[in-house]
């Protein structure tokens, strides 16, 4: 019960409630702004979070992701141009409602499924997260560390369209974090003897740049000289009767359950989430054919499954250390900011604040219905009056002066730089850049408790992999790195018996 | 697969994991021997994604850049942009930016520039030097 007490006046303290309202209302904004995505927003916002309460940091990435996801919807539905990756789903029937005439219904349609997969989604994070974190109590610093691989592994191998690369990125991850002095001998290693490489390369540092700086190069090559006109925009009232929201009920269930089960998932993102859910609620249709035509279901499925996905990919993020998805990479990193190591200790030792990060994930999908609501949504959309242009110097600003603020030094723009064009062509040459990340994140824990182990062992590795847990994990690890060796094999054989 | 920059790809991180390894067999102890590890594992997947490219991979096109023209003045400003904060003072090197990058990439209406520029500085000169205190590098008219 005392955890309970201390969980609601955590998060129900002035700060924290201002910072999910303003960042839910900042989240719409960026989510209705095409170029602009909640990783993006996060990334830029994580340096600011330095001074800040864990739980005031916490409440504004809640709100920030939750109120992102639904702002994606409104320029997919006025414009067909998904706001976010994860609305692409939500053109689909949206953009041909808008164009009938009907943009507000769907408007309203999105928002609610929106606020209703994301609360499905933390009651998800609320109930499952618990009962895993309890799991993990028997785990030593061999399991550590093979959770940590198996964490690598999975966003290596599902993330991104070639195994190899992602794999190939995970081990730079790891790689980029051993620069630093060693935590456990105190040796310095890859400092090329500058005094400010002896505290290891700024997470956040490297994280906007990585996935700040893309987007800011993307803007600027679309060169967005005029913005929407106001005609464009205009929107006419609209109801929605109760008998039409009845008939949702059956979609919605269905695409917080396939939300749910996605972002648990490490790999998948809201975007996979959507496509499964909009093909589900169109399977599961009397009038499949209406779907693509300006079905209203197809957004209210489309919506709630890419909402669904947000808590429930911090489900093995919080209780494992494994994030589901980019953003839950980024939620880790707002933890390391204040001085919490993510991995399964996390639950264990800060039940307070990861309860508390949890009860926002809950009120932040619920603000979208009060910020999302439609005159609200009529001055989102006001925002894609502005021309794409003004972005790309205004976004190159907050990431510098974001960066310079962790630790005044100049080097660290150029860190952010160079860590974003790298970014920039990374994605261009298909290497994804979120097992990058993990890798910073990671790879300190991994290290400290593979070295822990051998220490405990006196060196024999056997122990690594002979404990039932480890032994579990290690195979799960190694099955997940062979399985697309595997799979590629197979289609070849079958592609060959084909030929036969 | 484009295969000749997934060549390129592979022997760059190859090349990189190797380096890596060799410097951290300099280094003592357990030290090395994780960074080393990661070093040859990071090099074997760069050759795995070579040898791949160069078995299997295409001579299809794949363009590093949508505009190759506004990505080079785009990182040439801001390569400028973090050059000059040091040296004119974070926000007035910040207003130059918002005001010259956009002019450069094709925005044609001055007034609009000079107020955006304006209205933005003021809000991040309100945030970050009013709000949270933070020290940031002095503007050039204050050193005289």
């Amino acid at each position: 019960m005392d955890i309970v007490t201390q969980i609601l006046s955590g998060v129900f303290a002035v700060g924290p409630v201002a910072a999910m309202i303003g960042a839910s209302i900042l989240g719409v904004f960026i989510g209705a702004l095409p170029g602009l995505n909640p990783v993006m927003a996060i990334a830029l916002l994580l340096p600011l979070t330095y001074s800040m309460e864990p739980l005031v940091a916490l409440g504004m990435v809640a709100g920030i992701y939750n109120g992102s996801m639904y702002g994606g919807a409104i320029p997919a539905i006025l414009l067909r141009i998904p706001g976010t990756p994860a609305a692409i789903a939500t053109t689909f029937d949206g953009y041909p409602m808008a164009q009938r005439g009907e943009a507000s219904r769907a408007l309203k349609i999105a928002c609610w499924s929106s606020a209703l997969g994301g609360t499905a989604s933390a009651i998800a994070l609320m109930t499952i997260g618990p009962i895993l974190a309890r799991a993990t109590l028997a785990f030593g610093p061999a399991e550590y560390f093979w959770i940590a691989m198996f964490g690598m592994a999975s966003i290596g191998v599902l993330v991104g369209s070639d195994a190899v690369k992602g794999l190939m990125a995970a081990t730079l991850g790891l790689l980029l974090g051993t620069v630093g002095l060693d935590q456990l001998s105190g040796a310095a290693r890859f400092t090329f003897d500058q005094v400010w490489l002896l505290s290891g390369l700024d997470l956040i540092v490297i994280l906007v740049g990585l996935y700040a700086l893309p987007p800011v190069i993307a803007l600027a090559e679309a060169a967005d000289l005029k913005g929407l006109s106001a005609a464009q925009l205009k929107l006419e009232p609209a109801k929605v009767p109760w008998s039409e929201v009845r008939s949702f009920i059956p979609t919605w269930v269905r695409s917080s359950l396939i939300g749910i089960g996605v972002g648990i998932l490490p790999g998948a993102g809201g975007n996979i989430a959507a496509f499964l859910s909009y093909n589900a609620a169109k399977s599961a249709s009397k009038d499949p054919d209406s779907f693509g035509k300006g079905n209203p279901a197809g957004v209210a499925a489309a919506e709630c499954g890419n909402n669904a996905d947000n808590a429930a990919s911090m489900i093995p993020a919080l209780t494992l250390g494994i994030p589901g998805n980019v953003i839950a990479a980024l939620v880790l990193g707002a933890l390391l900011i204040h001085g919490l190591q993510p991995g399964p200790q996390l639950f264990h030792q800060n039940p307070g604040l990861v309860g508390g990060f949890m009860v926002q994930m809950l009120l932040t999908s619920l603000l979208i219905l009060a910020v999302g609501g439609a005159a609200a949504t009529k001055v989102f959309a006001q925002v894609q009056r502005l021309p794409g242009v003004l972005l790309v110097p205004t976004i190159l600003v907050l990431m510098a002066v974001g960066v310079y603020v962790i630790n005044g030094r100049v080097v660290d723009l150029w860190i952010m730089f160079a860590a974003g064009l790298a970014g920039y062509v990374f994605e261009k040459v298909n290497v994804p850049l979120a097992p990058i990340v993990l890798g910073l994140i990671l790879g300190p824990m991994a290290e400290q408790n593979v070295r822990r182990a051998l220490l405990i062992s006196r060196g024999d590795i056997t122990e690594l992999v002979t404990r039932p847990i480890s032994a579990v994990i290690a195979l799960a690890t190694l099955g997940l790195i062979l399985f697309p060796i595997v799979a590629a094999f197979s289609r070849r054989r079958r592609a060959a018996a084909a030929k036969r | 697969m484009e295969r000749r920059q997934d060549i390129a790809l592979g022997a760059i991180f190859a090349a990189l994991g190797l380096y890596a390894a060799v410097k951290a067999a300099a280094y003592s102890g357990a030290s090395g021997t994780y960074p080393m590890v990661l070093g040859l594992v990071l090099a074997g997947f760069g050759l795995l994604v070579a040898v791949k490219a160069a078995l299997r991979g295409q001579a299809m096109p794949r363009p590093l850049t949508d505009h190759t023209g506004r990505v080079i003045v785009t990182v040439t400003a801001g390569a400028i942009y973090l050059a000059l904060v040091p040296v004119l003072g974070f926000y007035t090197a910040s207003a130059l930016v918002v005001v010259a990058l956009p002019a450069a990439l094709g925005f044609r209406k001055p007034v609009y520039l000079v107020l955006t520029a304006a209205v933005f500085v003021a809000i991040v000169w309100s945030v970050f030097s009013i709000v949270l205190e933070k020290p940031l590098p002095t503007e050039f008219w204050q050193t005289f």
